[in-house]
């Protein structure tokens, strides 16, 4: 295989960041909401397919509006936000004291009926959301071109981690929410609402997970199917960043990120096998991931 | 007091079914006592060791390919083809097994689903072994078993002397001292018990007894695919685990039945069945604490106390 | 643990009396039952509906006239969700608790070789709608109850390559979903293009698993082959996904692209409207826009009515073609019995809403063509639509 041209090797880079960011949004929700809850939440694909949905329709409403994918991004995932608090609050908190194994069991169900409920809102049909005009076009990187709107996903990534940074360690809310990654029990002993605290976090994790799925929309098809096809990936990268972790879900993003994109280079028809490959690997070697903690007992 | 022959007799009214003379319900028949089978030796590692298993598929669908390869590439008869499938889905779990016992958990889970994904991708790309994604196709009924009726009552019998022998293992001392790790492995290991092995070979036996499911199901279906290996059937027979009752030896067997007989009344009657059975799913979750036979099991007890209080 | 023995009990009983319940009554006028797998939810989905409803207003417009032989035409449904367990399961279930005489439907090539294999167990004729798989009826997989009504890889393969010809390029590069129906299309198109164009060769070939999300790095991966024009199978909503990544990298303006995959159906459009590559060459199952025959205008008026769209969907000819097959053999046998309806089935020719159909007694193939043409802004419609565009016939181009 002769050598590659460079500039190539650096769109190839830049791709594997805008997978990244998206895969971040959606994997950085499982994570929080799995190191606080800890309930691996299955339904937060169908959380990523809701935003896209509901991005789609308020896009739709808005028809000529200027701005409307700015104003149907932000409602949409504010949407998945609410919805998430309900299921919370209205029932996912009933089964708190069942076994483990009966949360992610009452998320698969989740999974089954949004994915109805999806279906019968906006029908089976292929639905897309075009780039916003700002953002259309791209931009020459070298000899090559790199679409723009990517460009904003990939700055987009550290504001938003960036932001997260700055509430979990300098917030007392933050604090709060590492503490109860850590210790529960002792935060209801310190007097803290762990009621309120869970809604919260699943409520943070829900708009990140719609928030993928909002930004999204310009750049992938909108169809029945897609919250399971994202939600295996999500698992591989909280998996090599480290479940519960935030940061790592970040690191793993990137890792998966560029492993898909050179992937194709050095791996050209395997990538199928190779993601899972990798998800063993890590297990098998470091099974808190890159930067999760062994859990205890 | 005497053990009711419980299994037995539930087994003998399956043995009925036919007399019924409905195609349809041998069918259903053979189907849920195959998914019986898989949920039961899923539950050995889930209710008895518990050990969360995602990739249970894994064993099943290496189970299947097993037995359809040599049956339809090397024309080997029926019985030893499946008993390879029951092997080879052992050998799959000796292997897997051993990098999965090492991790606790949520983290076994994980490890579990991963190798289950990578049987999975294996089967659909490699077109020349298996068929890739249009599947081993051309399997036939093995000609001492060519009609439903008889397929059935084969199908009865494996499950059946299957069921009996994990009614044997859970029952033994290796049997206890699952359900003792269980309760508590670091108890487990300071009274000097090898908690690894026992679990390994808690997961080369259920490997063993869902490669065999699968060797079943891919001759039931007449071809085999990679789906057979696929997430949503770890998912499916864990579902069933759980709803049936993963405390209970058959309620794993209850659940499958439960499950495939919901699906198919939901089906026929709307194709907004994700959402109707996502409610019962989710309603069951909640109104059955232990599982369906759990649920049955506390009312029966609770009738027999307050009867032996009345009397 | 008593408890358990008596469920036993009662779930065989239940089965007992269910059972008995539902043996087949007494035969009269009896309605013909035609059962209907096909996906309704999930990724498959957004053909299976439209495909369903062709069959539905096939069905209600030959009931309308006095049905079949007398008896009325009703379709059993049941959601093959995409798995070929759940078609074989769902197959089993229609012919023998439904009573239905006959399966028409299938989407995925799996699901069409579950059903396939239900329909030679059951001895029932199974008429695949949809499913393109050469598998199902090759030399040795083919048994007498399978028809085929849909088009197949092969002459999709085939077709392409005749357009790709016709273009004044030779440096071609494939890309499509590294699964069976990609590949076989794949090859399909670089043996008859070679066929056809000796000097054209193949500089490279991306193999995207099916399902991918993120297209960026093979459609740079692509371009750095530097190719003057690329053949792809992606199809369907993984065709939008792949258009929305590579318009970008202005894509579609450095190479001609011929896609095979209904790229160019209505429902793309509508979907990426001025997202739509223009001068692309593809194809559709159907265009309500251009009539090859004098019955298609009317197809389409009564489509549109039946569904309530304003633009009839191209994925209804596929359920309703492979009704009308069935239903023509019934009339042409004069019985519902099995084999007589298969020798009349086989050779027999239709008067498709796309023009005459004839399923080839050697195969048990239809000889289903497909539009092809390259898509186009038009000022009346507020997405681009094919034009030109003709019909291709199969005949020449299947074995």
């Amino acid at each position: 295989m002769s050598l590659p041209d460079p500039s190539f090797l650096v769109i190839q880079f830049l791709s594997g960041l805008t997978a990244a960011m998206f895969l971040f949004l959606i994997a950085s929700g499982l994570s929080l909401i799995f190191g606080v809850l800890r309930v691996l939440n299955f339904a937060h694909g169908s959380l990523y397919m809701l935003g896209a949905y509901l991005t789609y329709g308020v896009v739709a409403w808005l028809a000529n509006t200027p701005g409307r994918f700015w104003v149907a991004a932000l409602g949409g995932s504010i949407g998945v936000a609410l919805i998430g608090g309900i299921i919370e609050r209205t029932l996912l908190r009933r089964l708190y004291g069942r076994e483990a194994l009966y949360q992610l069991l009452f998320t698969y169900a989740l999974v089954l009926i949004i994915s109805d409920a999806a279906k019968l809102l906006w029908g089976t049909g292929q639905l897309s959301v075009s780039r916003p005009p700002i953002l259309g076009g791209s931009v020459p990187v070298f000899d090559q071109v790199f679409p723009r709107y990517n460009i904003f996903v990939i700055l987009l990534g550290p504001a938003i981690a960036l932001l997260f940074w700055f509430v979990l360690h300098r917030t007392r809310a933050g604090r709060i929410i590492r503490a109860a990654a850590l210790d529960r029990e002792m935060l209801g002993v310190l007097g803290v609402n762990v009621d309120r605290l869970y809604t919260a976090v699943f409520i943070i994790g829900a708009w990140l997970a719609g928030l993928g799925g909002a930004l999204v929309t310009p750049v992938v098809t909108i169809v029945p199917g897609m919250d399971v096809e994202v939600i295996v990936n999500a698992f591989i990268v909280v998996v090599i960043g480290g479940l519960g972790s935030f940061w790592g879900a970040l690191l793993g993003a990137l890792a998966l990120g560029q492993v898909m994109s050179f992937g194709i280079l050095i791996l050209p028809r395997f990538s199928l096998v190779f993601v899972y490959v990798l998800m063993a690997v890590v297990l098998v070697m470091r099974p808190w991931g890159l930067l999760g903690k062994p859990l205890r007992g | 007091m005497r053990r009711v022959p419980w299994g037995l007799f539930a087994l003998v009214a399956a043995g009925l079914l036919p007399l019924a003379g409905s195609r349809f319900y041998l069918y259903l028949g053979t189907d849920i006592a195959i998914m019986a089978l898989f949920a039961v030796s899923l539950n050995l590692l889930l209710g008895y060791t518990g050990l969360i298993s995602f990739g249970q598929a894994a064993y099943f669908g290496i189970g299947a390919y097993t037995c359809a390869l040599l049956m339809v590439r090397a024309e080997i008869p029926f019985i030893p083809s499946l008993l390879a499938g029951g092997l080879l889905g052992a050998a799959a779990a000796f292997l897997f097994g051993s990098f999965c016992i090492r991790l606790t958990q949520i983290y076994f889970a994980m490890l579990t689903l991963a190798f289950a994904q990578i049987v999975w991708a294996a089967a659909f790309k490699w077109n020349s072994l298996t068929g890739g994604d249009t599947g081993l196709t051309g399997v036939p009924f093995p000609g001492f078993l060519d009609s439903p009726v008889r397929f059935y009552y084969f199908t009865l019998a494996v499950v059946g002397i299957s069921l009996g022998l994990l009614r044997r293992v859970v029952g033994s001392p290796f049997g206890r001292m699952l359900v003792t790790i269980r309760e508590n492995p670091e108890r487990a290991e300071f009274i000097g018990v090898h908690v690894r092995r026992y679990e390994l070979a808690a997961f080369v036996i259920a490997g063993f007894f869902s490669g065999i499911a699968g060797g079943l199901f891919g001759v039931f279906n007449h071809s085999v695919f990679p789906d057979f290996s696929y997430w949503t059937k770890s998912a499916e027979v864990l579902i069933m685990t759980i709803l049936g009752g993963m405390y209970t030896f058959l309620g794993p067997a209850v659940g499958a039945g439960i499950l495939l007989s919901l699906n198919m009344l939901v089906t026929s009657y709307t194709e907004y069945w994700p959402l109707v059975l996502g409610l019962i799913l989710a309603a069951l979750l909640f109104l059955f604490p232990g599982g369906v036979m759990g649920f049955l099991e506390t009312r029966l007890r609770r009738r027999r106390h307050s009867e032996a209080r009345g009397a | 643990m008593r408890g358990v023995r008596f469920l036993g009990v009662i779930v065989a009983l239940t089965f007992l009396v269910v059972g008995t319940l539902s043996a087949p009554g007494l035969a009269q006028q009896k309605p013909i039952r035609v059962g209907f797998p096909i996906i309704l939810s999930g990724g498959g989905a957004l053909f299976g509906q439209p495909a369903l409803t062709g069959a539905q207003m096939l069905v209600k417009e030959v009931n309308d006239k006095g049905g079949v032989l007398g008896r009325t035409l009703e379709l059993v449904v049941r959601d093959s969700k995409g798995t070929p367990e759940e078609a074989t399961r769902a197959s089993r279930e229609l012919v023998l608790k439904e009573g239905a005489d006959f399966l028409v439907g299938g989407l995925t090539s799996a699901e069409g070789i579950a059903i396939s294999a239900v329909a030679k167990e059951q001895k029932v004729i199974y008429i695949a709608a949809i499913p393109k798989t050469t598998t199902m009826t090759e030399p040795g997989k083919l048994h007498p109850y399978v028809f085929r009504a849909a088009a197949n890889s092969l002459t999709e393969g085939r077709s392409g390559a005749v357009f790709m010809a016709k273009l004044p390029v030779t440096k071609i590069y494939t890309i499509g979903p590294d699964y069976e129906y990609g590949q076989v299309v794949t090859r399909a198109f670089a043996d008859w293009l070679k066929k056809l164009k000796p000097e054209a060769q193949i500089v490279g070939q991306g193999w995207p698993k099916l399902g991918e999300q993120d297209y960026t790095p093979f459609i740079t991966t692509a371009m750095a082959a530097k190719p003057e024009a690329v053949f792809s199978t992606l199809w369907g909503g993984h065709f939008v996904t792949f258009a929305k990544q590579a318009k970008p990298y202005g894509f579609f303006e450095k190479v001609r692209v011929v896609t095979a995959g209904e790229g160019g159906s209505p429902e793309t459009a509508m979907a990426l409207k001025d997202d739509l590559p223009l001068g692309l060459i593809s194809n559709s199952y159907d265009v309500f826009y251009y009539d090859p025959v004098p019955a298609h205008r009317e197809y389409v008026a009564r489509l549109k009515k039946f569904t309530n769209q304003e633009y009839a969907n191209s994925w209804a000819s596929t359920g309703y073609i492979a009704m009308q097959f069935l239903v023509e053999a019934i009339r042409k046998a004069g019985s519902t019995d099995t084999d007589k309806v298969i020798k009349a089935l086989e050779g027999l020719t239709i008067d498709s809403p796309i023009g005459k159909q004839t399923m080839r007694a050697k195969d048990h193939q239809a000889t289903r063509g497909q539009f092809w043409g390259t898509t186009a802004k038009v000022p009346e419609y507020p997405f681009p639509i094919m034009r030109p565009v003709e019909y291709i016939p199969a005949d020449d181009l299947m074995d």
